[in-house]
């Protein structure tokens, strides 16, 4: 079967340039750990200006690469374990712009609650390579093998603050519950490459074009699908695969929070796309009930537990389950036309709302991030009152996320819901359409409340809390997604344009 | 000479515009000088306009003047047009004169008070509201006089602002007035949905060539008629007008009695051949409706002891008479006894205005009386009014009562009986007043010592918001006014000052000749002389006018003519026994002074069940209509809650959770896709 | 017609430069950030009654247009248009929020309330210049924001959970009313032959299946009747009405609200016209509750805010009822109404909000005979309050009388109900009236501060407008007209509804005459 594939390699070779940013990635984290663990304490803020860097670099030649894409066309890569596309590299690029973020909000992070050093950022560097990974498997071999290295690089980063005893609960919870996932996850594969003969989602493709649809073997791939469903829902995080999320975004370091609500989602978004609409097309109604169900619930457990939360983290953990949900719903439009050559609004709808999120709950943690304080504890509701007196500039900029976040025109947020709304009108499939915005209308009741919480409380924030500060760096970081979040909500056409291009996948 | 008709109204209105820029600064009482020569000068506009038309055939006795386009959406196009004809300009000519003569006389009387040149801002903006309203040229612009007048009045109702029964006495009287505009307003919806347009011409016209259905016709009629019930105090909705006696003495004058109560009957001669062409009910109704309240309001007046009700009833039934005379298509006696009414109504008022103030501020006639030897001139005019207005002959009264009793005889015989019995009355609690006030013993001597419990009466008739027994004094309750007199010092009574005679003696004269403008025809009379307001006013009403030639009535209208004069004599001997020569105990029944408790039902039924529906309205949107909305927040917290318990925090139970996912997953895709 | 300087776009624009100067002024000079706030709501109205003043009476058509392509992908542009129906909904924007900024004094954080007014009069400018229905909508939702931070940033005591109440009742409509607008789009795009959401196109073009047209509609609707309020869904409106700030209130009454019966007209009646005539009786008989219903509640409130809150849904209730009565009396009345329930409810929101500055109460239980103490003060609330209960010679009257004579042409027994309402506005105005300014004056208000000469002069301002467009509402009634015509022959030609023509014989015949 292979020889079938040899025409594939008339393409470019190997293609190491191809593979660059992931390379880099790569690189940049064996450098980090090695350089830093040999040379003396860098500089303030070396570490991170390193990993910001490379993931710059990264983001930069993916871009490079985007025009070749369209210009020659997908193609896969290493004996079509990798996928060339658009969608990969876009994927990519949202990646190392989430590593970047995160890496300035880090730094200051780190120094604070000193424990200062290169690992923490090798570790977004490596799994920011399994994230890319992830988004451009062609293999469910190779998806899995992405998946894990994102995983293992997030548990140990949720337990990197090591003197707090919730940091490393929640990297316990993580990385036991991940576990569970993962097994089910291989499982699934097991049972796919039972029916199909490969785990190459090309050829998985082809034999199940060739083969009749027998009863046998179809549910062992239905099985296999369930199974693959499991560990993708637990990844993104989708009720009721979510339970864990609230206890590890709370527990873990607001920076690892914000990497893991960002880069960890589009990843795993990325690879759930591959599985279901590249790989399994022809399964397409039986996955998307399925997606339909999973996002509903999403939607409603995400928004309802989420108003009577008391603590922002938690409250943001639940909201982007609910975001979950809208991020589903774009897949659910696209279940409809997957496989089909115009692969329809779905696929573009969900990665401007990856992108546009990644951006958002960054800006958000980062805000969380500062208000927290040494200790990084100050995470309650009223650690923000009086937050707008205190420090106008920053609130300004949480109040943008958060009402991106709940979907007001001219931010991101608005942008994302909408393309997602009208993939799913598109699709006709107005009941989700409206659920989905009623539920994210009862989501609207948290972020006004922190809202209200830092702008229209009476009583300042007690004084025995020391004063937010908010260092250049992390300030840095804010500005720049808040700046992008009004950008994208005004001016949202590239990004539209781009993320259209991305329904054509490299088979 | 009509192209001017628009100055009719412009010169109140420009007094009204001054005294609300420099009112302040002309101060008492230049200001009130400055209004009444506003008003004067619209009645001289309005003379001149009169002959203009008097010197023209009958059929070029209608001119309409247009001063711009007023509401013009698509089909409906209402102008702010004046129509000037026989009708209108009768109007104009005795609001305007008597108007000016009130206005005269409120100079004199507003004296010393602190809001002199409001009380003329007020003024001169009703003498506009009125004009406007009598020579609108269609139904929307007479709306807005209608309104306007209503307006006013609650202002100068309520003008003593500070004392809640004036206060109350002026909202009730406005709401009440809404709700006949009700009628009103519908009546117009349903003359343009069916003519295009409410214009008085287009209607007429519509009305004369049949081309308006019977049905639209009584519609129109019914509900104009129910706008009029509101405006002239006829039952059911009549007993706004004696609590409106809380206002400054001129204006129940003039308002209250004179001009804006009588628009009702205005409105209806106006349309009279859209009655015409209505339903017979229609007339029967206004007729009954006219007849009931007549009769019993001169009940109620029979026991009333404030100077001021007693006038305000007998306003009401003397209005009941001119429904009646419209019910039975007596359009030109219904005209005739409005002027003549006018006349010696407005003297009557300003006559007690007069007493009042000599009495300082007294109101209660049972502390009055001998008066005549103190106030001679005042009690001399207001013999006047009293015989005009008990149908003495050759007073005015006595004419325009006769022609419309006539009409009614030879519409309805009941009828007919109820004015008679009406004119009795009148006559008795008329002479009654007369007694008590001005002949008799002196009751007011005493004054002195009773004084605080007067108080006592006065703040009593105060509280009973709609004043059974209301007695209530300017002096106990204004403090503006209480600077006139203080207390037991000078009880002594005093004439007034000849600027409030003046007046008192012109009207008189208007009450005794007033009748000359439409005698009977009657052997002894030249007919030069007769039915001079008929003739005048033929082209108005020619088509609603009943035709009575050859009735029963008719031919014996010399009878019927010495008959209400002897009606009227017998009621004034018999009060006069009562009253004067104590021959008989005087009747009077709580039931009677209290109006037949009607006012009191009114108000206790909307303080009661009406104000609980209202609650209960509130109540409802309080705890139902808002309660089912935060009630879904309350829901969306709790399932919030309840889900929350998922969130154990122990590995053990995520993991469960997790692997319910998973059985129903695999349920549906092995199970529901794959074998079933 | 094209218009050489872009001036719809710059009335939307010049507000949000004004906000960004607002907050790039110095915090230590209040009296600058004061200056340039009131600068730039100035300049809008001096542009607002500029366009006015250059509008072509008598044109049926949008003037002014400004299109630009914006997001393409998404087949949506940056289309401004104004007409008969939005130009005067404009100039009271204009008007209203210097008035506001004059009339009503924040008292902290004056950056910061200035800033959200002029992004909130941004925000209405450009719902009511909109002709896509993506940026109607955008603009439509934005401005819950302002009003959210001016109601619990400057409200009064229970000011946060109003400000919520408000802000999630609001957005729940419009939850529909998006996925209304995007099915439209997509549904339309056969018929229309590409994804547009351009009103114009879609209304002239777009064919849907009647079930179709009336889910879109009801999409719509939703979100148009929470705003307007309409029975039931009104109840955020006298919390927000009573906690929010003088100048939130008086905007919300007076302009926020004219955003659903706006709405219901532009998007209604002429997106839908069939389902619009469809859903007639429903909306109909949910005006005249409102109009009823809103007046008796109002009898019974305490608070002097939540009366004048509930005489709103009365009033409102009087332009859904000439909405849906689609006659051109009846819907250019409505139109008149919109301004007049602005001028007259904006300013009895000035006006309880300075009794409330006095007196630090709005109960009516606590204030008594300040007529007596402040005469002139009075005689203002006096005459708005006129205004506000209909009395002819005054803007209110003009409105609903031009609504109910044209609803009495095809809705015959709804009007008669409405117009009882006409009588309740008396009752629970005038009773308030006597039980505030009659009456004897107690020891708290005998010292009750006459009108000061600012608050003398924003009044003036409202009460000539009152009077004029009450007298002589002629140039305002030309000019809404032929819009309105259009709407309703465009109704007509798409549906089986035909406007009842009042019999013109006798007209015909007095014509000849004369």
């Amino acid at each position: 079967m292979i020889g079938q594939d040899l025409p594939d390699f008339a393409g470019p070779p190997v293609g190491w340039f191809a593979l660059s940013p992931l390379l880099v990635l790569v690189g940049g984290a064996v450098v980090l750990l090695v350089v830093g663990a040999l040379t003396p304490r860098w500089p303030k803020g070396g570490y991170a200006f390193a990993a910001a860097l490379t993931s710059g670099a990264a983001a930069a030649l993916a871009m490079v690469q985007w025009d070749d894409i369209t210009d020659r066309g997908p193609v896969t890569l290493v004996a079509g374990a990798l996928a060339f596309d658009t969608f990969s590299m876009f994927v990519t690029i949202v990646i190392c712009v989430a590593v970047l973020l995160v890496s300035l909000v880090t730094d200051d992070y780190l120094r604070r609650e000193s424990y200062d050093g290169p690992e923490v950022y090798a570790m977004y560097l490596i799994v920011a390579a399994g994230g890319v990974v992830m988004g451009a498997a062609n293999d469910l071999i190779v998806l899995f093998l992405g998946l894990e290295t994102l995983s293992l690089g997030l548990y140990v980063l949720a337990a990197s603050h090591r003197r707090r005893a919730e940091s490393r609960e929640s990297g316990i919870k993580y990385f036991v519950l991940g576990g569970f996932s993962s097994a089910f996850f291989l499982y699934g594969i097991a049972l796919v490459y039972g029916a199909t003969g490969s785990t190459n989602i090309s050829e998985m493709v082809t034999a199940l074009q060739a083969t009749v649809r027998l009863d046998g073997d179809d549910a062992l791939v239905l099985a296999g699908v369930a199974m693959l469903l499991v560990g993708l829902g637990f990844k993104v995080a989708a009720a009721p695969f979510h339970v864990w999320t609230p206890d590890v975004y709370q527990g873990a370091p607001s920076p690892v929070t914000a990497f893991m609500a960002s880069a960890g989602k589009v990843a795993a978004f990325a690879a759930m796309t591959r599985v279901l609409v590249v790989a399994l097309p022809f399964y397409r109604d039986d996955w998307r009930p399925a997606i339909w169900v999973l996002a509903v619930v999403s939607l409603v457990v995400g928004s309802t537990i989420a108003v009577v939360q008391t603590d922002v983290k938690r409250m943001l953990a639940y909201s982007s389950i609910n975001h979950v949900g809208f991020i589903l719903v774009g897949i659910e439009a696209a279940g409809h036309s997957a496989g089909e050559t115009d692969g329809g609004p779905g696929v573009p709808s969900v990665l401007v709302y990856l992108m546009a999120y990644a951006v958002l709950v960054i800006g958000s943690f980062a805000v969380v991030t500062v208000v927290a304080r040494t200790g990084d504890g100050a995470t309650d509701l009223d650690a923000f009152r009086g937050l707008g007196r205190a420090r106008p500039a920053l609130t300004v900029a949480l109040t943008i996320f958060l009402v991106a976040q709940a979907g007001v025109p001219f931010t991101s947020g608005f942008i994302a819901k909408f393309g997602v709304i009208q993939a799913a009108a598109d699709e006709r499939s107005y009941a989700l359409a409206i659920i989905a915005m009623v539920t994210s209308v009862i989501a609207a009741f948290l972020y006004l409340r922190i809202m209200a919480a830092a702008w229209m409380s009476d009583d300042d924030a007690d004084d025995d809390r020391e004063p937010v500060q908010v260092p250049f760096s992390t300030g840095l970081a804010v500005g720049a997604a808040a700046a992008f979040t009004l950008l994208v909500g005004v001016l949202p056409g590239w990004l539209l344009d781009a993320a259209d291009v991305t329904g054509q996948f490299a088979r | 000479m009509t192209d001017v008709l628009w100055l009719i109204p412009a010169f109140p209105l420009a007094g009204f515009l001054l005294i609300l820029l420099f009112g302040r600064r002309l101060g008492d009482p230049r200001a009130g000088l400055l209004a009444t020569a506003m008003v004067v000068a619209s009645f001289v506009v309005s003379a001149g306009v009169f002959f203009d038309l008097l010197g023209r055939p009958a059929e070029r006795r209608s001119q309409v003047e247009t001063v711009f386009s007023w509401v013009p959406v698509g089909s409906l196009r209402v102008d702010m047009a004046f129509l000037a004809d026989p009708l209108s300009i009768t109007m104009c000519l005795f609001v305007t004169g008597v108007g000016a003569l009130i206005h005269l006389y409120a100079v004199g009387y507003m004296h010393g008070d602190p809001k002199f040149s409001k009380f003329f801002l007020y003024l001169n903006l009703f003498a506009v509201s009125m004009l406007l309203l009598v020579l609108g040229e269609n139904l929307l612009v007479t709306f807005l006089g209608w309104e306007g007048v209503g307006t006013c009045s609650y202002f100068l109702i309520a003008f003593w602002h500070t004392r809640d029964s004036a206060a109350t006495a002026g909202k009730k009287a406005f709401i009440t007035n809404r709700v006949g505009d009700w009628g009103f307003m519908i009546a117009m919806f349903v003359a343009f949905a069916a003519v295009g347009s409410i214009s008085y011409a287009d209607l007429n016209e519509a009305a004369e060539l049949g081309e308006l259905g019977s049905t639209t016709a009584s519609a129109i009629a019914g509900l104009l008629f129910v706008g009029a019930i509101g405006k002239s105090a006829q039952l059911p909705l009549y007993f706004w007008l004696p609590d409106a006696m809380e206002g400054p003495t001129p204006v129940s004058a003039l308002i209250h009695a004179a001009t804006m109560v009588t628009a009702g009957v205005f409105l209806l001669t106006r349309v009279n051949p859209i009655i015409d062409a209505a339903g017979e009910w229609v007339p029967t109704l206004i007729a009954w409706v006219g007849g009931i309240t007549a009769l019993f309001a001169a009940s109620a007046a029979v026991a009333q002891n404030d100077i001021k009700r007693v006038l305000a009833y007998s306003t009401v039934s003397q209005l009941g008479y001119m429904f009646l005379a419209i019910g039975s298509g007596a359009y030109v006696a219904a005209v005739f006894h409005m002027v003549t009414h006018a006349f010696f109504k407005a003297l009557l008022f300003l006559g007690s205005g007069s007493v009042i103030h000599g009495m300082h501020e007294e109101q209660d006639m049972r502390r009055m009386g001998l008066l005549r030897k103190f106030m001679p001139i005042t009690a001399l005019t207001f013999v006047v009014g009293w015989l005009a207005i008990a149908g003495v002959p050759p007073f005015s009264g006595f004419w325009s009562k006769d022609e419309i009793l006539l009409f009614t005889l030879a519409d309805n015989v009941v009828l007919y009986v109820v004015g008679l019995v009406t004119a009795l009355l009148t006559a008795y609690y008329m002479t009654r007043q007369v007694v008590m006030v001005f002949f008799g013993e002196a009751r007011w001597e005493d004054r002195a010592a009773e004084h605080g419990a007067h108080g006592d009466l006065g703040t009593a008739g105060a509280e009973v918001a709609h004043g059974a027994e209301g007695s209530a004094s300017d002096e106990a309750h204004a403090p503006a006014r209480s600077g006139a007199t203080s207390g037991a010092k000078q009880t002594q009574p005093h004439e007034s000052p000849p600027l409030m005679l003046l007046p008192l003696v012109v009207l008189a004269g208007l009450s005794l000749v007033g009748g000359i403008i439409q005698l009977p025809a009657l052997r002894f009379m030249p007919d030069s002389i007769t039915h001079r307001l008929e003739h005048w006013l033929e082209p108005v009403i020619e088509i609603g006018e009943a035709e009575i030639g050859g009735t029963w009535a008719e031919e014996n209208a010399t009878l019927l003519l010495v008959l209400a004069a002897v009606v009227a004599i017998v009621g004034i001997v018999a009060a006069w026994l009562v009253y004067e020569r104590k021959r008989a105990k005087p009747v009077e029944p709580t039931v009677l002074a209290n109006a037949w408790y009607y006012d009191r039902a009114v108000s206790d039924f909307m303080g009661g069940p009406g104000r609980q529906g209202f609650e209960g309205a509130a109540w409802f949107d309080a705890n139902v209509v808002d309660g089912a909305v935060s009630g879904t927040g309350r829901a969306v917290r709790a399932t919030g809650g309840e889900l929350r318990r998922s969130q154990s925090g122990y590995v053990r139970g995520y993991a469960g959770i997790i692997g319910v996912g998973v059985v129903l997953l695999l349920g549906w895709f092995v199970v529901v896709r794959g074998i079933l | 017609m094209e218009s050489s300087f872009p001036i719809l776009t710059s009335l939307v624009a010049v507000p949000v430069a004004g906000a960004v100067l607002v907050t790039l002024a110095a915090r230590r000079r209040p009296e600058v950030v004061k200056l340039v706030g009131l600068l730039a709501s100035l300049v809008t109205a001096a542009l607002s009654i500029w366009l006015l003043g250059t509008f072509e009476s008598g044109e049926a058509g949008f003037q002014f247009v400004s299109r630009h392509p914006w997001i393409e992908p998404w087949g949506i542009s940056w289309h401004l248009g104004v007409d008969g129906i939005s130009l005067l909904l404009v100039v009271l924007t204009g008007i209203l929020f210097p008035l506001a900024i004059l009339g009503a004094d924040p008292h902290h954080d004056t950056k910061a309330y200035l800033a959200w007014l002029l992004l909130l009069e941004a925000g209405m400018m450009g719902s009511f210049l909109s002709l896509d229905l993506f940026l109607f909508f955008i603009f439509f939702e934005i401005v819950l924001v302002p009003m959210y931070f001016l109601i619990g940033g400057w409200g009064y005591e229970g000011r946060v959970p109003a400000a919520t109440k408000f802000f999630l009742f609001t957005m729940l409509g419009s939850a529909f009313m998006l996925v209304g607008i995007v099915a439209t789009a997509l549904l339309a795009r056969d018929s229309v032959g590409r994804l547009t959401f351009d009103l114009v196109e879609l209304a002239e073009q777009a064919e849907f299946a009647t079930s179709t047209g009336r889910w879109l509609f009801f999409a719509f609707a939703i979100a148009f009747a929470v705003k307007i309020p309409l029975f039931p869904l009104h109840t955020w409106l006298p919390d927000a009405h009573t906690q929010a700030p003088t100048a939130g209130s008086v905007i919300l009454a007076g302009v926020m609200l004219k955003l659903g019966t706006y709405g219901l007209i532009r998007f209604g009646l002429y997106l839908f016209p069939e389902a619009a005539v469809w859903a007639r009786p429903l909306f109909l008989t949910l005006g005249v509750i409102g109009i009823i219903y809103g007046a008796v509640v109002a009898t019974m409130q305490r608070d002097l805010k939540r009366l004048v809150a509930y005489s709103s849904i009365a009033h409102l209730g009087f332009i859904v009822l000439g909405t849906f009565a689609i006659t051109s009396q009846a819907v250019s009345g409505g139109v008149m109404q919109m301004i007049n329930h602005g001028l007259s409810t904006g300013a009895l929101f000035l006006l309880v909000g300075w009794i409330y500055e006095r007196r630090h109460t709005r109960q009516i239980s606590e204030l008594a005979g300040l007529q007596q103490v402040a005469p002139i003060f009075a005689a203002g609330f006096m005459i708005v309050m006129l205004s506000s209960i209909g009395v002819p010679g005054l803007n209110g009257f003009v409105g609903e009388y031009l609504i109910l004579i044209g609803s009495f042409l095809t809705a015959r027994w709804w009007t008669v109900v409405a117009t009882a309402g006409v009588i309740l506005a008396a009752l629970y105005l005038l009773w308030a009236y006597q039980r505030v300014f009659h009456g004897e004056p107690d020891e708290e208000n005998r010292h009750f501060p006459e009108l000061r000469p600012r608050e003398g002069a924003v009044l003036a301002v409202f009460i000539g407008l009152i009077v004029f467009s009450g007298v002589y509402p002629k140039p305002i009634l030309d000019r809404i007209e032929p819009s309105v015509d259009a709407i309703i022959a465009h109704v007509e030609e798409r549906t089986d509804f035909v406007v009842p023509e009042p019999d013109q014989l006798v007209v015909e015949e007095e014509d000849e005459g004369g």
